[in-house]
């Protein structure tokens, strides 16, 4: 009579071991969920509705959770949110931002000046491991390339690769997103073609991409004026050195007036990363936890893959099948990824010490 | 005489053509938005955006309140000044011409340290106290331009034989002030007036940081990822503020008669 | 009243405008003056300062003072001359209003809208240029003419530079009393006399703090030169926000010296205009 006995028990207590197992991912989750709504909001900083789809990303997540954002400065460069953070250490206002989403430099830099607090999201153990802080401090969101924007109603002939802007068709034609010495997408834009001048050599490439818009500037096919959507489509700059997923959401927003034409280049393609961050003087730390757990669900990154950003877990995501048919096609051709170079940190560096000193010298400041 | 008038309109011309050729090439783009043809089509998403309304609502508001706030701070001091205390004179106008070079977000993360949750003054902890900090930080921001007119009037006037003259009739400060002196610096008032509006309209760094839902964000917003609207609203934003002005004036001259025993 | 007393009610009228500038300007300005002499670590250092005399640095504040005073002469010349014809020149009485409220809205009609404007019409596909071409045959791009130049930049910032002396002129030039024209005129002065003996000299210290405005102004101006000139011309505005705010360089306390540098130009052009007012008062009083 004592074996059924000691079969039930093991039965039942295998059973009580399943359910603990089961249980806390569920109630951890929803802990998170009920703290997140006792606080009710979260504030955000320099995350334009255009950039990564972001503008449905905060939709989907306010219906979700019911939670308040309260979105701030979406002008906001990396510099300006690390700021935001310093400035309100000891405010618990509506002013204090919770998360940031900042280029790769500066995860650590924030990380080493005690802004960020740690935080693993469940899918975490999905995110490349270069891509992330062990510690859990900062973690990459999403990426993207160069591309050119190119409006079709005014230059006939697209250019496919780096070598071609430099052809006397495309004068007064080619400009850049930002200003080199301050924003990373025109710094990227400088090194990409530099990798693509110096055959693919990195350390070479900030020399070669100066050299470049040196040329480009001598045979007047360079225009100094930061390229944005307006200048786009008014003419004044007809081809703009962007990220790919811009680019796109520009495309999109145009309707076709003018033609918008994106175009990977065939040579040099610099893949740029961002990430994600918690701040240590989070006003609302669940909420951003909360955030950060919807950013990197499935639903989330593909939010961010309507965007035309390639989320950080894409290549998981495609191998678990999740992506959308018609949402692969709308990206471009994944061959053009293939070729896509991620910088590491310390060759990012090196590039902007080189780029961001130079620029004036070599692309001649053509001021009287 | 006569030759001065066509002298005149010839300066007038050259002018308008300066100030108006810009817009009309803004507003032939913001025509555009459908390919092919000139439409209105921009300036009707512009307008029917419930946003547009309500942040230049706010905005109106706090400019006229920091109108008022910049008048009462700025013209009893440069009064004062220029009749008791001339030497101060540099030193108050080297204070009003900071504003100008301290970049505006340096002084709103200043702010932020200052004036934040944690602080002896918390003003950033509620709505209508950021409201009000906000108010005085465009204060701050246009009393460049609010001192250099209120002053630039008060020397065109004998202020010393006017207080006398009023005090000798009995007049106290107050009286003086109010009834005296600000109608006859009312064209400095004005300017002043006007460029503290332009400013508080357009200003986007301070509002935004400060988290306020003003007009100058919502501009930014637009015009970050839009070709036609951002436009289309840069005419509207100038019509609309125009008017705004036409009725201050408006309201200034009205007013000034009051004060000064209409006559 | 004993001049003691007088001396202390004095002090009392403008301790509102003191305490107003200590807790919204002088203070927060403390941190940026405090930032500028620290490193990162928030050590004590000089070595902000030393950096400002990098040539890149010193050519930026070269360029920022060249563009500012360039476009702050063009503004005030011009400006007063509009101020001074819708005043006083004759014109209809609808002119004045006009152009005050114009010039209201003009004023900061700057950044982004602005450069845009003159890039839609002056730029190398705007209506303006379009325009010539097709109708007289004429590029103004032919003659060497290029918006996004040193030139096209002051151009640009007149565009708010004018309205602004417009509007700080306009009391002043209320101030010159027809009735001395008129006396001028009836000693036989001619309008080249009246000018140079009695308008310009009672003119001069408004015009002179007006420009200096108009100078404080264009160097302190950023969002325009970044829109249209962005990375070609280097002025100091913008090499400080890409220290301060900028994706890439984040240097913030050379950002806070940079600062620094700029209120102390600014405090000499203000010394400047100060001792020059002074010499053109002594004999008004």
């Amino acid at each position: 009579m004592n074996r059924p006995w000691i079969w039930t028990c093991t039965l039942a207590a295998l059973v009580v071991l399943a359910l603990i197992g089961v249980a806390p991912g569920q109630g951890k989750m929803d802990q998170l969920i009920a703290a997140a709504k006792q606080e009710g909001q979260l504030t955000v900083i320099a995350l334009p509705h255009d950039w990564c789809g972001y503008g449905a990303v905060i939709d989907s997540f306010k219906k979700k959770y019911g939670l308040k954002v309260n979105e701030l400065n979406p002008d906001a460069g990396s510099g300006d949110e690390i700021e935001a953070i310093k400035a309100n250490k000891g405010n618990k206002g509506p002013q204090a931002p919770d998360v940031i989403d900042v280029g790769l430099s500066f995860g650590p830099s924030a990380k080493k000046d005690a802004l960020l607090q740690p935080y693993k999201v469940a899918t975490w153990e999905t995110i490349p491991n270069d891509q992330k802080d062990a510690e859990g401090y900062w973690y990459g969101d999403y990426y993207g390339v160069l591309a050119f924007q190119i409006n079709a109603d005014i230059v006939k002939t697209v250019p496919q690769d780096w070598a071609d802007l430099l052809k006397p068709e495309y004068k007064n034609a080619v400009a850049l997103a930002g200003d080199p010495r301050t924003s990373n997408q025109a710094i990227q834009g400088v090194l990409a073609a530099g990798l693509a001048m110096a055959k693919g050599n990195m350390d070479g490439a900030a020399d070669a991409g100066l050299k470049f818009f040196a040329d480009l500037n001598k045979s007047g096919n360079f225009v100094p004026v930061i390229g944005k959507v307006a200048s786009l489509a008014q003419g004044a700059t007809p081809i703009i050195i962007r990220w790919d997923y811009n680019a796109l959401a520009d495309r999109d927003t145009l309707k076709g007036n003018p033609k918008v034409e994106v175009v990977v280049p065939k040579s040099g393609v610099v893949a740029g990363v961002y990430v994600q961050g918690i701040s240590a003087f989070a006003p609302h730390p669940n909420a951003a936890k909360l955030w950060m757990e919807h950013l990197y669900s499935d639903e989330g990154q593909l939010g961010w893959l309507k965007g035309y950003c390639h989320p950080i877990r894409f290549q998981d995501l495609v191998k678990n099948k999740k992506v959308p048919a018609d949402l692969l096609a709308k990206l471009p051709p994944a061959d053009a990824y293939a070729k896509a170079v991620f910088p590491t940190l310390e060759q990012q560096d090196k590039a902007k010490q080189v780029i961001t000193k130079q620029w004036d010298t070599v692309v001649g400041a053509n001021v009287k | 005489m006569k030759r001065n008038v066509v002298v005149s309109w010839l300066i007038v011309l050259v002018g308008v053509l300066y100030f108006f050729v810009p817009l009309l090439g803004t507003f032939e783009f913001s025509l555009r938005y459908r390919r092919g043809v000139y439409s209105f089509e921009a300036y009707q998403i512009v307008l029917n955006d419930p946003v547009f309304r309500a942040t230049f609502t706010y905005s109106t508001v706090l400019a006229l309140a920091t109108i008022v706030v910049g008048v009462v701070l700025v013209v009893p001091t440069a009064y004062w000044i220029q009749l008791r205390l001339p030497r101060l004179r540099p030193v108050v106008e080297f204070i009003t011409l900071l504003p100008l070079v301290i970049p505006a977000i340096v002084l709103v993360f200043g702010y932020l340290r200052i004036y934040s949750s944690a602080s002896v003054l918390p003003l950033t902890s509620t709505e209508t106290t950021t409201d009000v900090l906000l108010t005085f930080s465009y204060v701050a921001l246009s009393l460049p331009y609010m001192y250099r007119a209120v002053d630039t009037a008060l020397r065109a006037i004998d202020v010393r034989t006017l207080t006398e003259a009023a005090q000798s009739l009995g007049a106290s400060w107050g009286t003086i002030l109010v009834r005296v002196i600000l109608p006859n610096v009312r064209v400095g008032v004005l300017s002043g007036a006007f460029l503290t509006f332009a400013i508080v309209i357009g200003e986007f760094t301070m509002a935004s940081l400060l988290d306020r839902p003003a007009f100058g964000p919502y501009l930014q917003l637009v015009g970050a990822n839009r070709a036609y609207e951002p436009s289309a609203l840069a005419i509207i934003t100038f019509a609309i503020t125009w008017a705004c002005m036409g009725l201050i004036q408006l309201f200034a001259r009205r007013t000034a008669a009051q004060l000064a025993g209409a006559h | 009243m004993p001049p003691a007393r007088q001396l202390s009610w004095a002090w009392v009228g403008v301790v509102p405008f003191f305490a107003f500038a200590l807790m919204f300007l002088i203070i927060p300005t403390s941190f940026l003056a405090i930032g500028g002499f620290q490193d990162g670590q928030g050590r004590f250092t000089l070595q902000n300062l030393v950096d400002l005399f990098q040539p890149t640095i010193l050519s930026s504040y070269w360029i920022s003072i060249k563009v500012s005073a360039a476009s702050a002469i063009g503004g005030a010349v011009i400006g007063f001359l509009l101020a001074y014809v819708a005043i006083a020149g004759g014109l209809p009485r609808w002119v004045r209003p006009t152009l005050m409220t114009f010039s209201g809205v003009a004023s900061n009609f700057a950044g982004v809208p602005l450069a845009f404007a003159f890039l839609a019409t002056l730029g190398r596909t705007g209506l303006v240029t379009a325009l010539l071409v097709n109708l007289f045959d004429f590029n103004i791009y032919r003659t060497g003419f290029n918006l996004l130049s040193f030139w096209g930049l002051t151009l640009t910032y007149m565009y708010f530079q004018i309205p602004l002396m417009v509007l700080i002129m306009a009391p002043a030039i209320d101030g010159l009393r027809r009735e001395w024209r008129e006396a001028s005129a009836n000693l036989g002065a001619s309008a080249w006399e009246y000018w140079r003996y009695v308008a310009l000299p009672i003119l001069w210290p408004p015009l002179l703090g007006a420009t200096l405005l108009l100078f404080a102004n264009a160097f302190g101006a950023i969002a325009t030169a970044y829109a249209l000139t962005g990375s070609s011309l280097n002025i100091v505005t913008i090499m400080l926000y890409a220290q301060i705010r900028g994706d890439v360089l984040h240097n913030p306390n050379l950002g806070y010296a940079l600062a620094l540098g700029m209120i102390v130009i600014t405090g000499l052009s203000n010394a400047g205009y100060i001792w020059l007012r002074g010499r053109s008062e002594r004999w008004l009083r």
